[in-house]
């Protein structure tokens, strides 16, 4: 087996996706390794913003110019992953429209299109704003899916060569000197540990790049700010809604796919506790009260979850909040910063620029390595966007409607490789997202899913107003099927999946939350006998 | 309208009592807001299969008379071990009358086989559903487990896998009907009872026969999901007669023809015994009278009360709404009786799904008589039945039917026995 | 502080909680594999049409709107109404179909046949006609058209009953309807004759339209608007001025006029929907209240079979028919299975929907057929049609049997 690559990047994130992919289509021989699932840090625990960088405009020019330039760039590249809906940035009596001013020109100095709106216009646009509203500025702010994101760019860099390796944990970097030359991996899988050995190594482990320059022996100062979100169960905004003042907590209410998403609150966490992200009744608190001042009607709309990720900021002061913290990219050569060859890291930042911080990261990687291709990464569309929807619409005709519109939003013109030739393959796992077997089977055998969770993230499967109670079941069985040994796994994986979803139900389970738990575990564990193991031996 | 009973709900223990007052001659209605969660039943009615400690039970009434002393909040021990003894004695004959075949010894419990084929403790199973003396009894050495292609609520696999275990031999069969392929253009609809009304056609029924007939020869049973007799009682009968391989039924994900087929057969026996039975209704509020009930009024029947002598809140748990869980506290929507929980909601769950979690045993305050407690105050005419009681963990201790049914029987014979009015 | 207090979502369908219960007791979905079912069409295609109107499926069209699965839901969802909103709301806004114009306007159509009663009767049961009306019009051949009367109950009234009626000490309104008025005036006789006889005079309405039900159904939802605003007028006019309840003797009617209104039409009703009721059910609250006392001279044993009709399931008031029908002396009454006949108003009078209809009537015809009842009754005008063309039995409405039997 050749262990040998030109470079090995940690971290299987939007970041370390996109610099898989840069890598790979410049021709430089890329592994990526992922201790987990891809998108399972804070590239899947976020709003799935599309930021117009307004947010940042008044406060950090630079990181607005970035993301506006790459929101551009990821209409073009990456049409399937995002929703262009615009978004609002409301003013309340509470506000005063002092701020307004300000913001607008510091939108347009950034590049930013902002257009003052009359409160009547702004109040027709976007119904569920709070109609108390006093202005608003309409900005091209939208939504974008961070999964099927990471997932394109990982599909498009395999398509170019790279290997891609998830469950597959850095437990050591190999050191020669005061040169990085590989990594020591255990995966989670096959239980074996290996070494590969490339001439870079790049840490693009969001927060976890901390512990993974640690053991490089190299401190890279972050700051874990902890951010958490609510899910509500339907699409209650059409635009992406945003207080028009100050960044604040809990203020921008995002649509995205067949929900709503209101966050982040932020508060700092210890090293110790980035894998540990439940949910406080307070947060759960935060989010709801400011959440209705930005849309009221949330106060009646049944939530579906609640969630946090962690930023990966890098310290610039100590600011406990950490808000002012520069959400600039930060690129490390430690041959340069800390004489340590051959490892760099590549953090700071947010979802919106991984294409460009991946750019940065493989322009720097090229250098080392002596590679003279440019990046093209801006040009070329994605896997998935390559083709205008009417014409996959068109393609795959034979689906029933909500089924080919949802496999569209979910895969692009990839939709066209689900399996629809008979009835059996359009039966539906998941109602409420409408996934069908074809659909499972096209990402349990294209785009790498270990488990139900894995085929969540690639399917929206289970992330429906149940949040899994037919569809899990369902799911496994499919999964199961193949033989003996896959069925054990797959009833292990169905609990697993169970505990997921409760873990995000759980800070928010009353009303019909509570009677849908109630109802999933009649199902689940008095219909169907199933326990847990760890559960069991307490 | 005036009735001597009014019952508030229509699943296990509503109807339960239901049959019970009119088998004694009374006039009863039941209102029910909707179909009860007998829809999504095992085909097994359990009394007690854990102790609340997580130990195994084998004897279900050894089991409650332990409980009477350990757990003095448990229905259970609320009732007492005596008179719980005395209706798990006669539940059964209740179930058979009402045209349930049920078979189970209350101080033995049996094991049903789960569609994920696991053994779980259980009391009552309905016949043709498949049970064992323990779960490594099971009756064969060779099964075949068959299943409808394309209907994803079971999963033959899952069931093999287990029965491995035991090192059981498995092979699958697979069925396939033109009439099947009909439900199957509709991508969500192939479930349970759809397929069901398909084998309710006799020459379906013969078909399927004939397709798992060759493939079971070689077996020394044969297992199908329960997806025959929606509206039929002979369907068992029928493919009993024309397959010589023993055949068994097992559950499948929701929604459940055993249940189904129970839920209508109470409804079908309350009614023929004089019962009114109200789908699709709920009530809104009551109206008192020297500290009793004197009438609840509903959604439909709008200012014509529902007037009574008694009544019987059977309304059951969350699911059904019963109790109503808010972010702070648990409600009794219907009288707003006093509920029993811990007010601090990080109390009310753990994290891991399967644990044992605090709300469910959540529920109504009664007294030792099973009367309903509002504003601290026992109500004469008003008693509390089934899952929406305090004090038990249906799913985990295997309770929740034994005391849907023994709370029924309970209230019936306090009813039929108070000197009230 | 927040206000998830109350925790009961005000978007209805989010109250779903998957539990599949109503896909066993929706009608169509049983016997139409082109229909999405109750959960798909409801609260799970609510939740899309939500995201994107695009997701509007046009195979809402058929759903009959029995509401059942609303009655088997155990969270009270509001199934039915939503599938009939989402058509309202996404669904084609102007129905150009000649059959569904003709089918939906009972009012004008109606008016146009009964002065003609015995021509219109005779030439559309004869085959040659209905053979052109389904080649032409989708109008299933195998439907016979309810006979029209010759001359409708208001002229009749205002001749020959207006003015007695003014005379009764106590007075209610009553909402006849496009049946009685134009297909079964008897009907209308039968209730003044019962009400007369309680000591209730009956009046009409200022203005009666078509309540709207079939408008609603074939898409001509402005028209139902106007409809619906013209009676509810009317209704006030009565309710509040007047001081008259208003009943009706057709289940869906009343349906309609207290809860598709709101529900569908948007229009507000709430301070006369409690004065809206079924003749049966203010019958029943009479007798109750000891408001006087019914005759009966004819007590020959009667073996009645009483279907119920499923907006008068979704009403829960089946209760009062029936009740009414076993105070009659000789009267046995057998309360057949409540389930679905088929017809749903117009439903199954298109030929692409016949075998349908057929197939979802079909259990309880089987029931019918073997109850060894000499007579059908039934609150619905429509399922009484479909009774009648589709079992070897006669089918009444319950107070013409008992107007039948005063003395």
């Amino acid at each position: 087996m050749n262990n040998t690559y030109d470079v090995i990047i940690i971290g299987g994130g939007a970041t370390g996706a996109g610099i898989a992919r840069d890598c790979s289509m410049r021709g430089v021989k890329a592994l990526l390794l992922e201790r987990s699932d891809i998108a399972t840090g804070a590239t899947g625990r976020n709003h799935g913003l599309l930021h117009s960088g307004a947010r940042y405009a008044v406060t950090d020019r630079e990181s607005a110019e970035e993301c506006i330039r790459e929101n551009m760039i990821l209409r073009r590249i990456a049409a399937h992953c995002v929703e262009e809906t615009d978004g609002l940035f409301i003013t309340l009596p509470e506000d005063g429209l002092e701020y307004q001013a300000r913001f607008v020109e510091a939108c347009r100095t950034a590049g930013i299109r902002a257009d003052i709106l009359d409160p009547e216009e702004a109040r027709r646009l976007e119904p569920a704003a709070n109609p108390a509203l006093i202005g608003a500025v309409r900005v091209p702010d939208g939504a974008v899916d961070p999964f099927r994101l990471t997932s394109s760019n990982i599909l498009d860099a395999r398509a170019h060569g790279a290997e891609i390796r998830t469950y597959a944990e850095v437990r050591e970097l190999l050191r020669e000197q005061n040169r990085i030359v590989g990594v020591r991996v255990y995966d989670h899988l096959t239980h074996g540990e290996e070494n590969y050995y490339a001439q870079v190594v790049v840490n693009a482990g969001g927060i976890w790049g901390h512990g993974i320059a640690a053991k490089a022996g190299i401190v890279v100062n972050m700051l874990p700010a902890k951010g958490a979100l609510l899910i509500f169960g339907h699409r209650v905004n059409r635009m992406v809604l945003n207080r028009c003042r100050k960044p604040a907590d809990a203020d921008i209410l995002v649509p995205g796919d067949t929900i709503s998403l209101i966050g982040t609150t932020s508060s700092k966490i210890p090293f110790d506790q980035i894998d540990n992200m439940n949910i406080t009744p307070d947060e759960v608190d935060i989010l709801l009260r400011e959440g209705e001042k930005l849309a009221p009607q949330l106060a009646t709309t049944r939530i579906l979850r609640a969630y946090a990720g962690v930023r990966p900021l890098v310290a610039s002061d100590d600011d406990p909040s950490g808000r002012t913290v520069s959400r600039g990219i930060v690129l490390l050569d430690h041959a340069t910063r800390d004489g340590m060859e051959g490892f760099i890291t590549i953090t700071g930042g947010k979802l919106m620029t991984y294409r460009l911080m991946a750019e940065w990261a493989t322009d720097l990687i090229c250098k080392k390595i002596g590679n003279p291709e440019k990046c093209r990464t801006a040009e070329i569309p994605l896997p998935g966007s390559t083709e205008k929807r009417e014409e996959v619409e068109k393609k795959i005709s034979r689906k029933p409607l909500a089924q080919r519109r949802s496999a569209i939003s979910r895969h692009g013109d990839l939709a066209t490789r689900i399996d629809s030739g008979d009835s059996l393959k359009n039966s539906l796992v998941c109602e409420c997202e409408e996934v069908s077997i074809g659909e499972v089977e096209y990402a349990m055998e294209h785009l790498s899913v270990n488990n139900l969770v894995d085929l969540r993230r690639r399917t929206r499967i289970g992330m429906g107003t149940c949040q899994g109670e037919l569809c899990a079941c369902r799911a496994a069985g499919l999964m199961g099927r193949r033989d003996a040994v896959c069925a054990r796994k797959a009833k292990a994986d169905l609990v697993s999946f169970l505990n997921e979803r409760w873990k995000g139900m759980q800070p928010i389970a009353w009303g019909d939350t509570l009677r849908e738990s109630e109802y999933t575990t009649w199902i689940y564990e008095s219909v169907c006998g199933l326990s847990d193991e760890k559960t069991a031996a307490k | 309208m005036r009735f001597d009973t009014v019952i508030i709900g229509g699943g296990l223990a509503g109807m339960a009592c239901g049959i019970r007052l009119a088998e004694a001659g009374r006039r009863c209605a039941i209102i029910s807001q909707g179909q009860s969660a007998l829809h999504f039943s095992s085909g097994s009615f359990d009394l007690l299969g854990k102790m609340p400690d997580g130990s195994d039970v084998e004897d279900p009434l050894a089991g409650i008379a332990a409980l009477e002393r350990t757990d003095p909040g448990h229905p259970y021990a609320v009732m007492g071990a005596k008179r719980c003894e005395k209706y798990a004695l006669a539940a059964p004959e209740l179930l058979r009358a009402a045209g349930i075949p049920v078979s189970g010894d209350c101080r033995r419990n049996h094991f049903r086989i789960t569609p994920m084929g696991r053994a779980k403790a259980t009391w009552l199973t309905i016949d043709g559903y498949l049970t064992a003396e323990a779960p490594d009894r099971l009756p064969f050495r060779k099964v075949c487990i068959a299943n409808v292609e394309g209907f994803l609520d079971f999963y033959p696999e899952f069931i093999a896998e287990e029965f491995r275990k035991y090192d059981i031999e498995c092979t699958f069969a697979s069925v396939n009907l033109p009439d099947l392929e009909q439900i199957r253009r509709n991508p969500s609809e192939m479930r349970s009872a759809n397929i069901a009304r398909v084998f309710d056609h006799e020459r379906n029924l013969e078909a399927l026969a004939a397709q798992v007939r060759d493939a079971a020869a070689a077996c020394d049973a044969l297992i199908l999901p329960a997806i025959i007799g929606l509206n039929r009682n002979d369907s068992l009968e029928v493919l009993r007669a024309k397959i010589p391989t023993p055949l068994y039924l097992l559950p499948t994900l929701p929604p459940s023809i055993p249940g189904i087929r129970a839920q209508q057969a109470l409804q079908h026996r309350f009614r023929a015994l004089g019962g009114e039975y109200f789908l699709g209704d709920s009530v809104q509020h009551a109206e008192y009278g020297a500290g009793c009930v004197r009438a609840v009024f509903t959604a439909n029947h709008g200012d014509i009360s529902f007037e009574a002598d008694h009544f019987v809140l059977a309304s059951g748990s969350f699911f059904s709404r019963g109790l109503v869980a808010t972010p702070d506290r648990i409600v009794e929507p219907v009288f707003g009786a006093d509920t029993v929980y811990t007010p601090d909601r990080s109390q009310w769950y753990t994290l891991r799904f399967f644990d044992r979690q605090n709300y469910q045993a959540f529920g109504v305050r009664t007294d030792a008589a099973l009367h309903v407690v509002r504003e601290g105050r026992a109500i004469g005419n008003l008693y509390g039945a089934g899952a929406g009681l305090a004090g038990f963990h249906p799913v985990q201790e295997g309770c929740g039917a034994g005391v849907s049914l023994l709370s029924a029987f309970y209230v019936a014979d306090e009813i039929l026995n108070s000197k009230w009015p | 502080m927040n206000t998830q207090q109350n925790t009961v979502s005000e978007n209805n369908f989010e109250q779903c909680i998957k539990c599949t219960v109503c896909t066993v007791y929706c009608p169509v979905a049983a016997v139409n594999p082109d229909y999405p079912g109750p959960k798909q069409a409801g609260p799970d295609g609510e939740r899309l049409r939500l995201k994107r109107p695009d997701f509007f499926d046009a195979a809402l069209k058929y759903c009959m709107n029995c509401k059942r699965c609303e009655v088997a839901c155990p969270s009270n969802v509001r199934i039915g109404d939503i599938i009939q909103a989402a058509r309202i709301k996404y669904g084609p806004q102007r129905n150009t179909s000649p059959r569904n114009f003709v089918l939906a306007n009972t009012d004008l159509v109606g008016t146009l046949a009964t002065p003609f009663a015995p021509i219109v009767n005779t030439a559309v049961a004869l085959k040659p006609v209905r053979l052109v009306m389904d080649k032409v019009m989708g109008i299933d051949h195998r439907r016979i058209f309810p006979k029209y009367a010759h001359g409708t109950f208001t002229s009749w009234y205002r001749k020959h009953a207006a003015a007695a009626q003014e005379a009764f000490p106590r007075q209610v309104s009553y909402f006849h309807g496009c049946y009685v008025n134009y297909n079964n005036p008897q009907l209308g006789k039968d209730l003044i004759r019962i009400m007369n006889a309680l000591g209730y005079g009956v009046r009409l309405l200022d203005r009666e339209k078509c309540c709207g039900v079939a408008l609603i159904s074939n898409g001509l939802y402005k028209q139902a608007r106007r409809q619906a605003e013209t009676n509810l007028a009317s209704i006030r006019t009565a309710v509040n001025d007047r001081k008259m309840d208003v009943i009706t003797t057709s289940s869906t009617c009343t349906f309609t006029l207290r809860d598709e209104y709101p529900h569908l039409l948007e229009l507000r009703n709430e301070d006369v929907r409690d004065h809206i009721e079924l003749a049966t059910r203010y019958l029943y609250r009479l007798l109750q209240k000891n408001r006087g006392r019914l005759k009966f001279k004819d007590t020959t044993p009667l073996r009645v079979a009483y279907h119920t009709p499923c907006h008068m399931e979704k009403m829960g008031w089946a209760y009062y028919s029936i009740e009414l029908l076993r105070m009659i002396p000789g009267v046995e009454v057998i309360v057949l299975d409540s389930q679905c006949c088929g017809i749903a108003g117009t439903y199954g009078f298109k030929k692409e929907n016949y075998r349908t209809s057929q197939a979802v009537g079909e259990p309880l015809f089987r029931q019918i057929e073997a109850s060894d009842a000499d007579l059908v009754a039934t609150d619905c005008e429509t399922c009484k049609w479909q009774i009648e063309m589709s079992t070897s039995k006669r089918c009444e409405h319950p107070l013409s049997i008992l107007a039948s039997r005063l003395a």
